[in-house]
């Protein structure tokens, strides 16, 4: 007698090892980073699995979930934007780590424009005071000086 | 300022402990958008389908407390529930942005 294998439903509200480990492979790179990054799993009410990885310390929500409904995965970000849907996983995970990097490259992008733009309202506002306030002392200190 | 372990360590368990409020606030904040849609009678689908979206996942990722209704939605959100959108704001709020609430509405404001 022969038994024959059948691979685990899907749709029963859990994941896989197989395709837990094809997620967290893909984003270990986030999930390591030391941010204090994680991921955890949940069930949508009718029983769809969900993988949810969260974002960095102290808020820990939801940067991107990737949701599996009747053998299709669905990508979204925090805000519920659709990323991507594939039936297959490696591919959805693949999308899911660019999404990683490039919502990081974003950040640093945004942290460099915060700097220049401050850089450029130190160097027009604050400067032109410290020069006018120079100028000030060195006209008045030869007076400062007589009154002495 | 260079800081000691035993600071680092306490700092790292303060953003723990205030990950953990942030959390805890966001599932009580998606159980009672849970309740109010089952008020109204809806379904995670049929809340998502009202609201324009392709599919009714962002419903369960909010309802479970792993995101915020963006506040851009609040409105719609609001108003599939039946519910009026300010206060529902008001009430996200409580959850969302306790302190800013707090500021604004007082302890009375709850």
């Amino acid at each position: 007698m022969s038994v024959v294998a059948f691979e685990r439903r899907q749709g029963n509200g859990e994941w896989s090892e197989t395709e837990l480990s094809t997620i967290v492979a893909a984003l270990r790179a986030a999930i390591a980073s030391g941010e204090g990054r994680g991921w955890e799993t949940g069930t949508t009410e009718n029983g769809d699995a969900q993988f949810y990885l969260l974002g960095p310390l102290p808020d820990q929500a939801c940067e991107l979930c990737v949701s599996r409904i009747g053998g299709r995965y669905i990508l979204e970000d925090g805000a519920g934007r659709l990323l991507f849907e594939h039936q297959s996983l490696p591919l959805v995970a693949l999308h899911a780590r660019a999404a990683v990097r490039s919502s990081r490259g974003w950040l640093v992008a945004r942290a460099m424009l915060l700097w220049c733009i401050t850089r450029q309202i130190i160097h027009e506002k604050v400067e032109p005071m410290l020069t006018e306030s120079e100028d000030l002392l060195v006209q008045l200190a030869p007076q400062l000086a007589a009154f002495a | 300022m260079k800081r000691g372990k035993h600071q680092e360590v306490s700092a790292g368990a303060l953003e723990r402990s205030a990950a953990s409020e942030a959390r805890q606030l966001r599932k009580q904040a998606g159980d009672w958008l849970k309740q109010r849609r089952a008020d109204a009678g809806l379904s995670q689908v049929d809340l998502a389908a009202r609201l324009g979206l392709k599919y009714y996942t962002f419903i369960s990722q909010v309802e479970n407390g792993f995101s915020r209704v963006p506040t851009e939605t609040m409105e719609a959100w609001a108003t599939e529930l039946g519910l009026e959108p300010a206060a529902f704001a008001k009430h996200l709020l409580l959850y969302y942005e306790p302190e800013l609430h707090r500021l604004l509405f007082g302890a009375e404001g709850k």
